[in-house]
Formats: structure tokens, sequence, C-alpha cells
């Protein structure tokens, strides 16, 4: 069942348009991540869902229902934002109850409610303290409390993770998506971090230049980017680039990197003469002894990230890329070595130079 | 380029108040010739204020730093020869940023065209050629910082002082400049410190990381050898992300098995000949141990550790697997693509080469991988 419904939805502040006419569909219980760098209008997105803020066109259904004539709270919407916005003077009790009491609610419905809600984020223990004796951590929980209690259909998180330290962050990435798949809500959660994306979403909305460039499943996005700027956006390091063009040599298909041919896929055969940017992720370079087949390059700087270890690489021609291999692994070449790098074709991929889409092999 | 050492170097602010603050105690640490060290720690723990000390922005309150065996600790901060790049970037507004890079070469009186080849060479190293005639002010935090870099690595001095140096600069570039830089450095036998909380950072571009706690050194080792022989239990968990996989656990010997009882109730079981005879005859008398397993070594497939998938989540090149193990979460990673629905079960192995055994009072390190510590 369609639970939310963003049909053509625009917004402008005067001359300067955020985005326009963005579609977005959100089953009954999904998770939807909407991914994009700062600026792109994420949190904006999010203020005209919750009926804060108005678009300039469009409409947003909920439910079926249009919900433009609806005030923010009797949209059954929740959210939670990156800075936590806890009521200073009120404890974590109060905070988390706050949208009972708005709605109303007896003294022992608001109690058991804040008292299950606590519960499953495990902060039951730290209720009447004040935000100032929480940790990070709490405040966080806290706030995902108050948006949880009124058990809305709608969850909206901003960012929520935003703010703690990379070890509870990690923590909750595991833990987030088994709580909130018991609240049953439909969530649209908002990161900048390429990896929560991937780690929480049921699908991913990339906002990028006021569009979705693409809206897929995690999977899709990362073997299947819509376009070089999506490609660039998701793994660490990024993709690495090369801007050249699709040539045939004999029966094989080839491009240039740095001045030395390179064969692709043949399956490229229709693109032959195309200025193309030829992109590959660092994980999918395969390296080998310098006599065997591939580009030869050599070894500048070998850089151990955590689980899996960098290497800058030259090419004969002086193309610079990266490659990654698990830090575990046993043949990690010493800087200054010669090696020939191949190319695992599912993480090689053809953009078109102008306009960024990834051309289909 | 020189050879640092600081010896039972301590720090101590308001000595003589009620409550002095004890930021650096008996510091030991040799950074050799050439040589890249990081100085790794969370706020609070003393890396900055090493940092002060080495630069000469602060007194040491006993101990000595020398330089080539010489002391440096006495010296004014310009008598050091240390070129720092600074966290505030610190560039002088009223110069180009091309002028800020070039003004660090003044006091070498080069002729003006080797200045202007080498800060050129910095600039493309690090990007910035584009921006050489703006000021600091008109361009971005990432662009300021790499221009504080290029005023520090384009000089000749004794020592680079590098602190939170790649903090502001977003992912793809970060990447690169890491292996960059750390040719740059090793190209030029640069003797190097770089101040950061940023564990990846310290991993990728140092040769030793010297990771500090309350003012303590915990251990001074390769990248390598912190993940596989961590001196102790904070060392163990504070390197490596995801974390170290943590449990207590009692032991039980004999001649032929070691066997593990996890709090909770999985047993962990090997033949007694993969632990080795002194770590066997520890254990014995130990009882009570805690346990760490990296998330690599902990590999999904047949095994005595059974479990819930609570999460299983893919990342593009690495799967993070998390499951409810005698009710705690424990993480595997896979470098591939894995698939394991939430809440099926799974089991989980770990070879007895990649346990972690410490002392569950103290925390230090008892043995790794069947050999002490």
């Amino acid at each position: 069942m369609t639970q939310l419904e963003l049909k053509s939805v625009s917004k402008s502040f005067g001359a300067y348009k955020v985005f326009e006419e963005l579609d977005l569909q959100a089953q009954a219980g999904e998770i939807v991540v909407i991914f994009g760098g700062s600026g792109t209008g994420k949190t904006i997105l999010l203020r005209l869902i919750a009926g804060v803020q108005e678009p300039t066109s469009g409409t947003i259904e909920i439910e079926g229902q249009d919900v433009a004539d609806i005030a923010p709270e009797h949209r059954n919407v929740g959210m939670a934002f990156q800075n936590f916005a806890l009521f200073p003077h009120m404890s974590a009790l109060e905070n988390i109850a706050a949208p009972l009491v708005a709605q109303k609610a007896g003294a022992a419905t608001v109690r058991a409610g804040v008292d299950k809600v606590a519960k499953l984020l495990k902060i039951d223990h730290v209720l009447d303290h004040a935000p100032r004796e929480l940790s990070n951590g709490q405040k966080q929980r806290t706030a995902l409390a108050r948006a949880l209690v009124a058990e809305p259909r709608i969850l909206l998180l901003d960012d929520p993770l935003r703010n703690v330290d990379a070890k509870l962050r990690f923590e909750m990435r595991i833990e987030l998506p088994r709580l909130l798949r018991q609240t049953g809500a439909t969530v649209l959660y908002v990161t900048q971090d390429y990896k929560e994306a991937m780690a929480l979403g049921d699908r991913i909305a990339v906002l990028a230049s006021g569009k979705f460039a693409q809206i897929a499943t995690p999977e899709d996005i990362y073997l299947r980017p819509a376009s070089l700027s999506v490609a660039s956006l998701f793994g660490d390091p990024s993709i690495n680039t090369s801007e050249t063009t699709v040539e045939m040599t004999g029966k094989t298909i080839s491009v240039r990197l740095g001045g030395v041919q390179v064969a692709i896929d043949s399956a490229y055969k229709s693109y032959i003469g195309r200025a193309v940017t030829f992109g590959v992720r660092p994980e999918s370079v395969e390296l080998a002894g310098p006599k065997s087949n591939g580009l030869a390059a050599t070894v500048m700087a070998v850089t151990p990230l955590n689980e899996r270890t960098a290497l800058l690489l030259k090419s004969e021609g002086g193309w610079e890329f990266l490659a990654s291999l698990p830090s575990s692994s046993s043949n990690i070449p010493k800087p200054g070595t010669n090696v020939k790098a191949t190319f695992q074709s599912g993480g090689a991929h053809l953009f078109d130079k102008t306009t960024g889409e990834r051309l289909h092999g | 380029m020189g050879e640092l050492v600081l010896s039972n170097v301590e720090k101590i602010y308001r000595p003589s108040r009620k409550a002095p603050v004890h930021a650096v105690k008996t510091l030991n640490l040799t950074v050799k010739s050439g040589e890249i060290a990081a100085l790794l720690g969370s706020s609070g723990c003393g890396k900055t204020s090493i940092l002060r000390m080495i630069a000469g922005f602060e007194d040491v309150s006993s101990g000595t730093i020398t330089m080539d065996g010489k002391p440096i600790h006495t010296l004014p901060p310009v008598g050091r020869k240390v070129a720092m790049a600074f966290e505030t970037y610190s560039l002088y507004p009223p110069l180009t940023n091309g002028e800020n890079i070039a003004f660090a070469l003044k006091a070498q009186k080069l002729a003006g065209s080797e200045s202007d080849r080498r800060v050129k060479a910095i600039a493309d190293m690090l990007e910035i050629s584009d921006i050489l005639n703006k000021y600091p002010s008109s361009v971005s935090g990432g662009q300021q910082q790499r221009v504080s870099l290029g005023r520090a690595l384009v000089r000749e001095a004794s020592l680079y002082l590098l602190d939170e140096p790649m903090g502001q600069l977003e992912p793809r570039l970060r990447a690169v400049l890491r292996g960059r830089i750390k040719h740059y450095l090793r190209e030029n036998n640069c003797t190097t410190i770089l101040v950061t909380h940023d564990q990846t950072d310290a991993n990728a571009l140092a040769d030793r990381i010297a990771v500090m706690e309350g003012g303590v050194l915990q251990q001074y080792a390769t990248p390598a050898e912190l993940k596989v022989r961590p001196a102790n239990l904070f060392t163990g968990t504070f390197i490596g992300e995801p974390p170290m996989n943590v449990f207590f656990a009692k032991t039980a010997v004999n001649a032929k098995t070691v066997a593990f009882t996890i709090d909770g109730g999985v047993t962990l079981s090997y033949p007694a000949a993969q632990l080795s005879f002194d770590v066997r005859k520890l254990l014995n008398t130990s009882q009570r141990v805690g346990i760490g397993i990296r998330p690599h070594a902990l590999h999904v497939g047949k095994g005595s550790i059974t479990g819930k998938v609570v999460a299983c989540q893919w990342l593009g090149d690495q799967t993070h697997v998390a499951v409810e193990v005698a009710g705690r979460t424990v993480v595997s990673i896979v470098h591939d693509m894995l698939k394991a629905k939430t809440g099926s079960d799974i089991q989980l192995n770990v070879a007895a080469s990649d346990l972690h055994i410490f002392n569950p009072e103290t925390g230090a390190a008892i043995a790794h991988g069947g050999d002490l510590a």
C-alpha cells in the first residue's frame, strides 16, 4: 500500500529553486533514505511533508489523501532532528511525553506510551534526567522516542546520527533498522553518509541539483548507478575516473587511460567514437605482477584504512587512480612496486562525457 | 631531517593551584629520521599539549625534547626548525594563498624562480593551483586547509607537525591526497608528526601510531601491529572500525583442549596445540579472561558460535553482519556481498590464531593468536 506519495513537488524561495517536480512513492513500513550533500534541500523536503512549510507547487498525499489542508499536528507524522531539539527545562520523560500531552491524552496513556518507547530505545533508566545530564547518544534516543511515542504512521528522521560519535553511530546503524521495523511506521530518513544510506534504506532517493537523480535499492544504486554523479557519491574511496573516447583497434573495443589503450567489454561496441568518462571503483581494480596482462602502473603509496587498504597508483601514461584491497590480504604490494592493473567488469562503467548518464554495455 | 626524542616529558597545567591538570604523563617517544608518526586520541588525551611542547608554544613541565641529540625544548619556536600546519589554518589574511605558501620560503633566501617552482609543485599536488591568486578569505575551508598544508610542506625543516591536516577535505580528494602526501613525505625523507583524532587518517599516513588516552601513551606501534597485537583492551577496542568484538569468558584447559565459555553460554573450543605452552600455562591459573575478536576474523560459516541475524548491511565493498550471540551483538565483516535475512539463524567461527586474550581486571593483553603478548 502506498503510504506517502509526492507528486511533482517543487519548492522555491523567490527566484531560488530548491528542487523541482519531485516524485516519490513510499510503501507502508518501507524505509526510504533521502540522500544528498548539504544544501540539496533534504530537510526542506521533510518540512513540507510534516506540514511546517508549504510546497510551491505539487501535491503530497498520505494514504491517498491530499494533505495540503491538513495541519501538521493532524498529519500523523513524527519527526526527529539532527540537533535533537529537546526542551532543556523538561526531563527526558516530559520531552518524550510532549506529543501525547499535546493530543490531550490521559496521564495513564501518556505514561504507558512513554514507558513502551523508552524501553524499546533502552533509555528507561534516564527518564527523570534533564537533557543536559544525558550523553549525546541518550539525547539522540530521547529525540527518537519523542518522534515515535504517538505511533505516527510516517516517521521523518533528519540526519539523526549526525551529531553522535563514530562508535555510537555504528551501533545505531546496526540497531535502527530493527527498531524502525518494530514501529511499523513508514520512514523517510535523511542522511549525507552513503554507508548509512546503504545500510538503512530499503530504497535510496538520491537528491542532487534539485532532482532525484535515482531512486532505487542500495544494490542498484551501487552496481548500476544512473549517472556519474550518483556513482561518485557512493563508495570510499570513490570511483576513479578518466575522460576518454571509445575506440576500436582490430576487433578490440578500448579506451585510452593516460594515453595507454585498455580493452573494455565488447558490449560497448555501439559507442565507438563517443566521448565518455571511464569510471572504475577502487575495489574493482585487480593487481597482478608486472609480467601479467593489464595496464602497467607503479604503486605510489599504500594507505591502510580500516578493513581495507587503499593504494595510490600511477599508470605508465600518468593516470592516477586508487585500488582498494582487504587489509587482511596477504599480497598487498609495497610502494615503488610495478604492477599490472585490470578492471572487473561489474565495477567498471562508461558515462556519457556531457550528460554524465551511464551507458549500458 | 632529524630524529626527535621525547624523554620523560610531563605537562602539568596550573601546578600551584588547587586542581592542577596533568595533561601529559611521563612520555617517552622517538620519531626516527624520515619517519611519519601519528599522535592519535580523542579530545583531552594530551595530543595537542604534546604538539605544542614540540613546537615551542608550551613549556615542558619536566623532561627533555631533543632533535638529533640536541635539546630543543629550551629554544624559542623559531629556533626549532619546525614546519607546522595548523588545524585552524592560521593563514595571513593580507597575503594571497600563493604568497602564504611562498612566505615560508623567504627565510631560505631562494631565487624567485626556484621559489615559484616549489610553490607550483606543492600547489599542483594539493590541487590548489587555481586559487593561488585569491585571498584566504575568499576560498573554502577545505582549500584554506590545503594552503596551510602547502605552506608547511614547501619549507625545508627538521620536523613537520601536521595538526588535523585533512579534517575539512571532501572524501574523494582526501583519499587521493593521503596517498600523494605520504609519497611526498617519503620522497623528501621528512620526519613528521601528525596529530589527529581520526584513526583512518592515522592508519593511512603513519609508519607508527602513538595511541594516547588520559595523558598516557597506551601503545606506540605500526598500524598493523596495533591491529594484530594491541597492548591492552583500550587500544584493542579504540583501533578498528567497526570495533573489536569483546567477550568475557571462563577458561578450561586440559592436555587436549583449551575451551573458553563465554558469559551467556557459548563455548569456543580449540585443540591445545593451537595455543602455545606458555599461554596454556597462564590460562590454567587465570580462569576468567577478556576475549577480543576483530570483525574480519569472525567468519560466517560452520562453527560453534550460533546466533540470530540482527542486521546484514552491504556497503558496496563489504558486508557488515550483526549477530545476536549470548545476549549481545557481535559484528562480522565479509568482503563480498552477503545476503542473510534478519532474524534467521547463522553460524560463526573464529580461529585460535585470531583470538586476543586480555586480563579482565587490568585490560592488559595476555596473548594474541595463541602466543604470549
